[in-house]
């Protein structure tokens, strides 16, 4: 088969909404010039931090790992990083964070944004916003960013999660762990109160949470219909379709965003439409993806191959909720996903209470029922060199799977970072798995 | 039944024999627990009668079970505990204890307790930043590991008998000081290899032979000739876990003393006693989420922080640092460019050996630890 992909190639979305996102969320995509323009006070923020706080005090936002994703995807990564490990942070570290590092030290040394800087750099940043939510790396980050380069006001929230054999039936385990996320997060509210010199406005908070509510149900529904055979939508258009997700909820421009998605995929599941006519294999996909090379999703369906569902940022149908206080709406959608979550078998995942209120890996439970659902001939699991939160448990889930018969491939590269990529093996790999999964269905006699 | 040897020889001797004491003492009908970090509190076990035996690795074996389970990226110290465990090396204990002091570790209890079940296992959770919220949620766990210890040992664990734990605890650490003041000598009157088999040989017995073996020992340091050698470079081991000698004795057999560490089994657990508070609890919340020094507690951004480390090398004359950390391991990966730039702008060389645990390549480290200790003369 014909291989018109080049090794390193941004991704050929299918949908119309996800190609246009630009149009729908304007202001995230236009946001260097307009942190110049309006002067407000620029907050630099990870996922995990309720973007919605960002909206209620009307600041502007910027996010480091989307950062470096897309450094990654116009390849100047590498150069940060290598900057990074120059000053001494080691190359097992979270390449997000060298990519950090990286610039930093960079505009240390031009004395303003480097001119290799995409977007016009990251702007000057007022304060930090972080959170422990997921891994160390991310509450580490913002204290080493504040100790070495800049001396900024930071605030990490520390929304303590459950082992997997946590009781949560138990009401006074639940209200342990809900006294500690509720704390952690009216601090935070608490924090950029003191910033911005204004309370939390209750009224408007309660109308960025329900708009919250809304897109995240479009999204959570948009990605239920990727359960039809053959598959609406792909990783391709996921991993840009997740952006509204982690920095913009809150915004109508959010659910204006997912409304039309969801709209599209309905109408091409009803068409009977698919990424690819004839779907030979339906895929779940582990962990982040290789940001600088998202086209990988493009080759994989130019054999037959599509992703139906991926673990990371995976959505949750959103519980009803009583947005009578806003605060403890947030609170309780943090903690019944956690409950849920729990249920789903977390032995490898134990980040549940996650303010952002998505996934980064998933429940052995949870993936078993995906097999079913989403009709998946296989598993696929990136590991990530620099990323031990989405990628220690892997090894587990591909036994999980294989007492199910369902095979997993694992290969290894980074998210951030070229360097780990080396595009003949891994396409060979890709490629014996496929073979592989040809062989066992000529075995059965199956579909193929 | 305890062995002839007495002082440094038994602590050689429960250093190298790996559980052999905790394993007598099960036979007897003694309740052990293997924990992993403080952050689960000994004392808080040794009340409710059970004896916690701290979990070793073994670098000198190479993890090969536990790649069935867990990957290769991960914390090598934690992947190499639950290696030993799936050999079969804990299978005297009545179970394990593991707390929240990284996410290495609370991502390998949920494997390891899924795939290697133990007939009793427990988690501690422990939040990252210093907040009174924070540590309110920390004195909570504690209760509950306190209602979980009861259950499991069937003894109530009154809060006289936690607070008589706690002064035995702190009898152990006030006589580990004075026998870290020994090192402060010029020569040391003890290596650090021997003060490191001590230690390690103090996580695996009763504290109330622990504290006579560190009395024997005391005694027996001060008595002797033929400590070690003096050396013009005497170093400060900063790091990660070290319950293995190899390391130590390396830096040692290249031309330095080891007179000090800033390590999780050294200093960091007994420089500060647990306050005898009117409710135990709040003591031991005092010691093991305040003032236990691992960098997987957000102490905030002021580069003073690091001040505890330039004290400790200057009460123990340590004239340079080896910062000795283990790959994959974020919390300490993440302060050492800053803990190195302050440590050498107060004059303190440092150097960094990012190893494996298992020191596979020990050449190029003794060359690095030579070269390092060759400077400082
Ligand atoms: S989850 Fe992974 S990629 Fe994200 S900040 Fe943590 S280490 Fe980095
Ligand atoms: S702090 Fe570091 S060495 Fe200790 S268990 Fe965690 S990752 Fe391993």
């Amino acid at each position: 088969m014909s291989e018109p992909y080049s090794e390193m190639a941004r991704a050929v979305k299918s949908t119309d909404t996800v190609r246009n996102i630009k149009k729908y969320a304007p202001t995230f995509y236009a946001r260097t010039k307009l942190r110049e323009q309006e002067g407000k006070k620029l907050v630099w923020t990870m996922v995990g931090v309720p973007p919605e706080l960002l909206v209620a005090f009307d600041m502007v936002g910027e996010w480091p790992e989307n950062y470096g994703t897309l450094c990654a995807a116009q390849l100047i990564a590498t150069g940060f990083c290598e900057e990074a490990e120059a000053e001494g942070y080691a190359n097992d570290m979270c390449s997000y964070v060298r990519n950090t590092m990286g610039y930093l030290r960079r505009c240390r040394e031009v004395g303003g944004v480097p001119p290799e800087a995409p977007l016009g750099g990251m702007g000057n940043v007022h304060l930090l916003l972080g959170s422990g939510w997921v891994c160390e790396p991310r509450y580490k980050w913002f204290q080493a960013i504040a100790t070495h380069y800049m001396d900024v006001p930071v605030f990490n929230d520390d929304p303590v999660s459950p082992a997997w054999d946590t009781d949560l039936e138990d009401p006074r385990i639940a209200e342990h762990y809900k006294t500690q996320l509720r704390a952690t997060l009216k601090a935070q509210v608490t924090f950029l109160e003191d910033i911005a010199g204004r309370g939390l406005d209750l009224d408007h908070f309660r109308i960025i949470m329900q708009r919250s509510h809304q897109a995240m149900k479009f999204w959570h529904e948009t990605l239920e219909l990727r359960k039809a055979v053959p598959c609406p939508m792909g990783s391709e258009d996921y991993y840009t379709a997740i952006i509204p997700q982690l920095y913009l909820l809150g915004t109508q421009e959010a659910v204006d965003f997912y409304q039309a998605l969801y709209n599209e995929i309905k109408a091409r599941v009803d068409g009977g439409q698919g990424v690819i006519a004839h779907e030979k294999y339906r895929f779940s996909w582990f962990g982040i993806p290789p940001w600088f090379n998202l086209g990988l999703f493009n080759w994989l369906e130019s054999l037959g191959a599509i992703v139906c569902v991926e673990s990371s940022y995976y959505v949750k149908k959103p519980p009803e909720l009583d947005f009578t206080d806003p605060v403890e709406a947030l609170v309780d959608w943090i903690w019944q996903e956690a409950v849920e979550r729990q249920k789903e078998s977390t032995e490898v995942l134990p980040e549940v209470v996650n303010p952002g209120r998505f996934s980064a890996l998933v429940g052995s439970k949870l993936v078993a029922r995906w097999i079913e659902e989403y009709k998946l001939d296989g598993a696929i699991c990136h590991r990530l060199r620099s990323c031990r939160a989405s990628s220690l448990g892997e090894v587990h889930f591909r036994n999980v799977l294989a007492q199910i018969g369902i095979p997993t491939l694992i290969f290894e590269s980074d998210m951030t970072d070229p360097r780990a990529w080396s595009d003949a093996q891994i396409k060979a790999q890709f490629r014996e798995f496929l073979e592989m999964i040809d062989a066992s269905r000529a075995k059965r006699g199956g579909r193929g | 039944m305890r062995v002839a040897g007495k002082g440094l020889a038994r602590a050689k001797e429960l250093y190298e024999e790996r559980g052999q004491r905790a394993k007598e003492l099960r036979v007897e009908g003694r309740k052990v627990l293997g924990y992993v970090c403080l952050f689960a509190p000994p004392e808080i076990m040794h009340a409710a009668g059970v004896l916690p035996y701290r979990l070793r690795g073994d670098p000198r074996e190479p993890i090969t079970s536990a790649h069935t389970y867990v990957e290769p990226l991960g914390c090598p110290y934690v992947r190499n505990l639950f290696d030993q465990d799936l050999k079969g090396r804990n299978a005297f204990l009545d179970g394990i204890v593991m707390s929240h002091s990284c996410d290495m570790v609370q991502r390998v209890y949920g494997i390891w307790t899924y795939n290697n079940k133990p007939p009793f296992q427990y988690f501690v959770n422990v939040p990252h930043t210093l907040v009174p919220w924070s540590r309110e949620f920390y004195k909570r766990e504690l209760g509950f590991f306190r209602e979980k210890m009861e259950q499991f040992a069937g003894n109530q664990v009154a809060e006289i008998k936690l607070k008589e734990s706690i002064r035995l605890y702190n009898r152990s650490r006030a006589l580990i000081r004075e026998l870290y003041e020994l090192r402060k000598l010029d020569p040391p009157l003890i290596s650090g290899t021997e003060v490191l088999e001590v230690l390690v040989a103090g996580m695996g017995i009763p504290v109330e032979e622990f504290i006579d073996l560190l009395g024997e020992v005391i005694e027996e340091v001060k008595a002797r000739d033929g400590g070690p050698e003096r050396r013009a470079a005497r170093l400060l081991v900063y790091g990660s876990v070290c319950d293995d000698t190899t390391f130590v004795r390396l830096v040692e057999g290249s031309g330095a003393n080891v007179v000090t560490d800033d390590t999780c089994i050294g200093t960091r657990s007994f420089r500060h006693d647990v306050p005898e508070t009117a409710d135990p609890l709040d003591g031991l919340v005092d010691t093991y989420f305040d003032d236990f020094m691992c960098p997987r507690t957000d102490r905030g951004t002021d580069i003073d922080r690091f001040q505890y480390i330039l004290d400790l090398a200057r009460e123990y004359n340590a004239n340079g640092v080896i910062m000795y950390i283990y790959a994959f391991c974020d919390p300490h990966k993440f302060d050492a460019p800053d803990v190195r730039r302050y440590l050498e702008q107060a004059g303190l060389p440092v150097l960094i050996i990012d190893d494996d645990y298992t020191m596979t390549n020990l050449a190029a480290i003794r060359t690095r630890v030579q070269a390092f200790a060759e400077m400082l003369r």
